[in-house]
């Protein structure tokens, strides 16, 4: 029992202090109003999980502190609201990246191995050359900022391009490939030799290049054809899946190469905080974007707000009411969305192989390659997972927040001090850890309404959000001072 | 006492000497006064460089000496910057009482942030001095201290004392500059040559062979915090005295990014190379905005990325690595030149 108290004590202070806060709240606020801030502390709460939980897989199982997290969620809200709102720049951009994939892939068919090392830089200078080239002139400021302004009613001249000239391009991306493809394998020995059923892979994607480019525009009326829910689907599925891409191939090309200079990785996921930002802030504009709710969580009426949540699947109105103060359905969406995503990977880590494969790399990674292991393709699917997850959280986010090339860091700042708060590396520590400064969060945004009355004070005190915000940071504090690994984290 | 000079204090001199005289370089070669037209641009540019110079070497005291990555450095730059624009604009504090009030602020400041940030370590550290330096940002933007700080807008127009006005006193406050960038840079120096320093170095290479011989590391540590922290403070109360403002940029992660940069471009564990650093990215980036209008920052962000990758040891550390061969293969050729001739 003693024993089971001092394993577990974490968690055992992590309950006390919730109910002592709990009973606080409960003298302070009235049922109602406190309902409502749990449910948005819960809600800011799901958003933080989907970061961390991410962050923290991928240092527990790489030692990678992915300063990079918040703009994966920024830039996977950005590709989830560009394909709800109008997908003319993933629809445009799209035959491009699929042409230089199938390139680089078809390179293996070359004689590369014959080719010398000392052949490789000049193959990446005329690989970048050529790319550059095959996109010379095409901008993709106008195909994101005209479309999203103007419902896609503005025709705008890159999507209108003839298909000749859209071909040629993406042809030329993907010789482009082909030569960064032989640059990569220069000089390389080892290589497996491909077969011939490997050649699917590249021609279907060179096929789906060629097919989409002429078929662009009415792609994109199709799609915007479809009814705002289905849409909703596709952009969760499509930001989820763009930002495991990237993160896929930011391990795979920038982390990949500084295994042995781990302080390096660490500065170029800083690094690329700041490149994604600019990039986003170069196609998408400065400004903010605000995206619609979808018609399951926007429909007003008599019935509104629903009296419950099976009421609310009938009408499917914005707001549902809970213990008498209407409550947005959305925000109930999220949640939900969070309490998935934490029993999905729960379930992954505890049954699968793969699970089974990562926790036995937080132990101990080297022991899992000696036992043959490919270790490094794990980290890249666990990194890949991981952004996914960041990029899933910043489409939901997305509705309910708004859209802006900040949004990023601002969920980098309390991703961290939860974590911090959790303990890195452990799953459950992230998801506490989120919980609590979700519930925060909440608590602060309801003072800001409210202002502060203590005892002593004749009127209530009053401050703004972002001291609110900031004062996350105090309880970071705190636990670093009682408990520097973390309510869940090992002791270094 | 007469010691020989070496090679490398003789470039120093040299170096110095040419900063001094520059302007009326400038002023010569151009034709114009030197208190107006081109030769005013380019002490203004200088003067940024140094200003930021002594930034990039504060934090390659914690970086590159004591080993200790921050991510919050911006923090101590901008309430350097903060403090002296509140006590001129608000108190009415004369210049250099208010310096004198940065360097206190920065010194129980860096204590406070090293003691908690100090209990975790590593890239823990990193993450913890970030939040920290956020936080502070936040509460700059805040708008519930408006009338001190201007919220988003920052402190507009500091009142900095006529006699060192950027504007109408641009090379005296160039030559304030230069003297205040010797002297950290001769502090600095002191710092990291006394024992104190080798212990630092000792706790960067090996932390727990410092600990067993009997260092106390977290001591070393803070000192390390506090005397970079001091040093970024002066940067930033010099930068505010620049600009006549200060804005929640200082305190934003783009600052601790660009101190990072200057860092390991000029070459990550010497003195000289952060200040190296400074000169090349204050100019890179002049060039860059000139040529490529908006979108340099994304450049920069790229040509940082490069650097990590490919020249992770800066132009001092790569100079250092391979100084000696290139030097023997030059002076091979010009041998078999001399031979041919």
């Amino acid at each position: 029992m003693i024993e089971l108290i001092q394993r577990r004590r974490g968690l055992i202070a992590g309950i006390i202090a919730i109910i002592l806060f709990g009973m606080w709240a409960s003298t302070q606020y009235e049922p109602r109003v406190l309902a409502s801030i749990l449910l948005s502390g819960l809600t800011l709460g799901a958003l933080y999980f989907l970061v961390t939980s991410g962050l923290s897989l991928i240092f527990g199982l790489m030692d990678v502190l992915n300063f990079a997290h918040g703009t994966l969620f920024m830039i996977g809200a950005y590709i989830g609201f560009t394909l709800y709102a109008n997908p003319r720049l993933l629809l445009n951009t799209l035959p491009f990246g699929l042409a230089l994939v199938a390139g680089w892939i078809l390179a293996r068919w070359l004689p590369a191995n014959s080719l010398p090392s000392g052949h490789r830089r000049p193959l990446w200078v005329a690989a970048v050359l050529v790319g550059l080239f095959a996109i010379w002139n095409f901008e993709l400021a106008p195909l994101a900022t005209t479309a999203l302004s103007s419902g896609g009613r503005v025709p705008t001249e890159q999507a209108q391009a003839p298909t000749p000239i859209f071909i040629a391009r993406a042809l030329g991306l993907a010789v482009a490939g082909v030569i960064a493809g032989a640059a990569f394998l220069a000089g390389r020995e080892h290589t497996r030799r491909p077969e011939r059923r490997d050649l699917i892979v590249p021609i279907i994607l060179l096929a789906l290049a060629l097919l989409i480019a002429p078929l662009r525009l009415t792609l994109e009326e199709w799609l915007l054809s479809l009814d705002s829910n289905t849409r909703f689907l596709l952009a969760l599925l499509i930001g989820a899946g763009g930002g495991a891409a990237l993160g896929g191939l930011m391990e795979w090309s920038l982390i990949r190469p500084l295994y042995s200079r781990p302080i390096y990785q660490v500065l170029v996921t800083l690094g690329l905080v700041f490149v994604g930002t600019e990039l986003v802030k170069g196609v998408w504009g400065p400004g903010g974007y605000f995206m619609e709710l979808p018609a399951w969580f926007s429909q007003r009426g008599p019935n509104c707000p629903s009296p419950n949540l099976i009421a609310w699947l009938q009408d499917n109105c914005a707001s549902i009411d809970v213990l008498g103060r209407p409550f947005p359905s959305y925000r109930i969406f999220i949640i939900a969305l969070g309490i998935l995503m934490f029993v999905g990977i729960a379930v992954l880590l505890r049954y699968t192989r793969l699970g089974m494969i990562i926790r036995a790399g937080v132990q101990d990674g080297e022991m899992v390659q000696a036992l043959g292991i490919n270790v490094r393709r794990v980290f890249t699917l666990v990194f890949a997972l991981g952004a996914g997850l960041a990029a899933l959280g910043g489409v939901a986010a997305a509705p309910f927040l708004g859209i802006s090339p900040g949004l990023g860091q601002e969920f980098q700042l309390q991703a961290f001090i939860a974590v911090v708060i959790g303990g890195m590396g452990s799953f459950t520590g992230a998801a506490i850890g989120s919980l609590l400064v979700g519930l925060a969060r909440a608590f602060g945004d309801q003072i800001v309404l409210t202002g502060i009355q203590l005892p002593w004070m004749s009127e209530a005190m009053t401050f703004s959000p972002s001291i609110a915000r900031a004062s996350t940071v105090l309880i970071m504090a705190l636990v670093l001072l009682l408990r520097p690994a973390g309510l869940f984290g090992k002791k270094e | 006492m007469r010691e020989r000079l070496k090679s490398s204090q003789w470039a120093g001199l040299g170096l110095i000497g040419g900063l001094v005289i520059f302007p009326f370089v400038i002023a010569l070669l151009t034709g114009q006064p030197v208190d107006a037209g081109v030769p005013k641009f380019w002490q203004g540019m200088l003067i940024q460089v140094f200003i930021l110079a002594v930034f990039a070497m504060s934090y390659d005291i914690l970086m590159g000496y004591t080993g200790i990555l921050s991510f919050g450095h911006a923090l101590f730059f901008g309430t350097g910057a903060y403090t002296v624009g509140i006590l001129l604009k608000h108190a009415g504090w004369d210049l250099g009482a208010a310096l004198l009030a940065v360097i206190v602020i920065a010194l129980v400041q860096s204590l406070i942030i090293g003691l908690l940030s100090l209990r975790v370590s590593g890239v823990y550290f990193a993450m913890v001095t970030l939040a920290f330096a956020q936080m502070a940002f936040l509460l700059a933007e805040a708008t519930d201290f408006r009338q001190w700080t201007g919220a988003e807008d920052g402190l507009q127009s500091i009142p900095v004392p006529a006699w060192i006005s950027p504007t109408n006193e641009r090379l005296r406050f160039y030559y304030v500059t230069l003297g205040f960038t010797i002297v950290m840079y001769l502090l600095a120096r002191q710092v990291v040559n006394s024992p104190t320093g080798k212990v630092m170095m000792a706790i960067r290479d090996n932390e727990t062979r410092a600990k067993v011989l009997g260092y106390h590391a977290l001591t070393f540590k803070l000192i390390a915090i506090t005397v970079s922290g001091i040093m970024a403070a002066l940067a930033g109360a010099f930068n505010a005295l620049w600009n006549l403002n200060a804005n929640p940029a200082v305190l934003g992660v783009g600052t601790t990014i660009n101190a990072l940069l200057m860092t390991i471009i000029g070459g990550v564990g010497s003195l000289i190379g952060p200040m190296l650093g400074a000169g090349v990215i204050q100019l890179l980036g002049y060039w860059l905005n000139v040529f490529f209008g908006p979108s340099w920052p994304l450049l920069f962000g790229i040509i940082y990325i490069l650097i990590v990758l490919f020249l992770p040891y800066g132009i001092i550390g790569t100079w250092r690595l391979r100084g000696a061969s290139w030097m023997a293969l030059w002076r091979k050729r010009l041998q078999e030149l001399r031979a041919r001739l």
